[in-house]
């Protein structure tokens, strides 16, 4: 019996050691991953054809800090929808050249986004052009980001909202579509943030000392469309023409694609 | 009232104030007389499924009893498959009712609004908001 006894002491401290080691040499627990709120999905905006929150003619809304620069290029401009639009001879790059819709026009196109989101990366598919825009998360921006249709974004979580900061774009595009300018210096900055379960909600900044005088805001709302299909709708310099040949009676001025 | 203030005002007075979202490729008010509506029956001779607009041609009788023909457009491609359409929604040689905005120049076009097959079936042509 003493025997048996000493055995049972025996095991009892050796498990006692295994399970004291084992607990040493577990690995330290890992803090879980911050959830943020999913944002991911297909969106619809419906079509936007101004930043302006003001039914104003453009070049004078009380809303956009217009400086002499800005103001000058608007006089040039020939918009092809919108209140003072001139579709036949409209100076819209893209109309004109079938130039992307660059960024941020590309929000108002009335044709579908998707975003993809993961622990790294928001990414942004737009139907129209089939256009894309990756934002890396908790990333610096370039030393010196090119200049380009789309600029150069980072994004980071703010809480529920997702702040994106863009710079470098072309100033060739049109801030929307009934165009106001911009100047390579545009720096955007997006608040997204789910506001209910089928709403999106995009709170921009513009801020651009060449083209408006201090930051200027406005916003768009974008709705879920559960399941939704995305589709190619790409129109090519070849498409306009031919459109314009036909509807509005202009002979296309270069050879086009029939 | 400082500027923030009134962004905030300007954003919501100009959420009840703005028009219908403006049409991606262009404006619709100098090409098409958008307070009238002109319904015909008619048949297809032609559907291109293209873009920036998708293309349709007709031939119906107007309100004079004179055989014409139209070129309607509708929205792209994408928009109209959100409203349910296809490549294969019209045929050439197809009877249906067309009612769109017609044209204010002298060629004879036209803004879709909506086709109605003989089943009594319907398409809306606009932009699904």
């Amino acid at each position: 019996m003493r025997v048996r006894n000493q055995f049972l002491i025996a095991l009892a401290g050796l498990l006692s050691v295994v399970t004291f080691l084992s607990g040493c040499s577990s690995r330290p627990a890992v803090p879980a991953a911050p959830q943020h709120p999913d944002i991911s999905g297909v969106w619809l905006g419906g079509g936007k054809g101004s930043w302006s929150t003001t039914r104003a003619k453009p070049g004078t809304e009380p809303d956009i800090p217009y400086t002499a620069w800005s103001l000058e290029r608007m006089k040039g401009q020939r918009p092809g929808s919108g209140s003072d639009s001139d579709f036949e001879n409209t100076t819209d790059p893209a109309l004109k050249y079938a130039d992307p819709l660059g960024f941020p026009r590309q929000y108002q196109h009335p044709l579908k986004f998707k975003i993809v989101q993961t622990d790294d990366y928001i990414y942004q598919l737009w139907e129209w052009n089939k256009v894309w825009r990756q934002i890396p998360l908790n990333k610096p921006h370039s030393d010196d980001p090119d200049i380009s249709w789309y600029g150069e974004s980072v994004g980071k979580w703010e809480g529920d909202t997702l702040v994106v900061d863009s710079v470098g774009f072309k100033d060739s595009t049109w801030l929307d579509g009934v165009g106001h300018p911009h100047s390579e210096e545009l720096h955007v900055i997006e608040r997204i943030r789910r506001v209910d379960p089928g709403a999106l909600q995009i709170d921009f900044t513009f801020e651009d000392p060449v083209a408006y005088t201090h930051p200027w805001i406005s916003q768009h709302t974008f709705k879920l469309v559960p399941g939704g299909k995305m589709t190619e709708v790409v129109t090519t310099m070849s498409d306009e023409l031919h459109y314009r040949e036909r509807f509005l009676q202009q002979k296309p001025p270069v050879p086009i694609r029939r | 009232m400082n500027r923030r203030v009134f962004g905030m005002f300007a954003m919501a007075a100009g959420a009840l104030l703005m028009p219908s979202p403006a049409l991606a490729h262009h404006g619709r008010a100098l090409i098409y007389d958008t307070n009238k509506e002109t319904t015909v029956k008619a048949t297809i001779t032609e559907f291109v499924w293209s873009n920036p607009h998708v293309q349709i041609g007709i031939e119906a009788v107007d309100a004079n009893g004179t055989r014409l023909h139209w070129l309607l457009e509708a929205s792209s491609t994408g928009i109209l498959a959100e409203r349910g359409w296809s490549r294969r929604s019209l045929k050439a040689g197809e009877t249906v009712t067309v009612t769109f905005h017609p044209g204010l120049r002298s060629a004879p076009t036209g803004d879709l609004i909506k086709v109605v097959f003989a089943d009594g079936r319907g398409l809306q042509a606009g932009i699904l908001r």
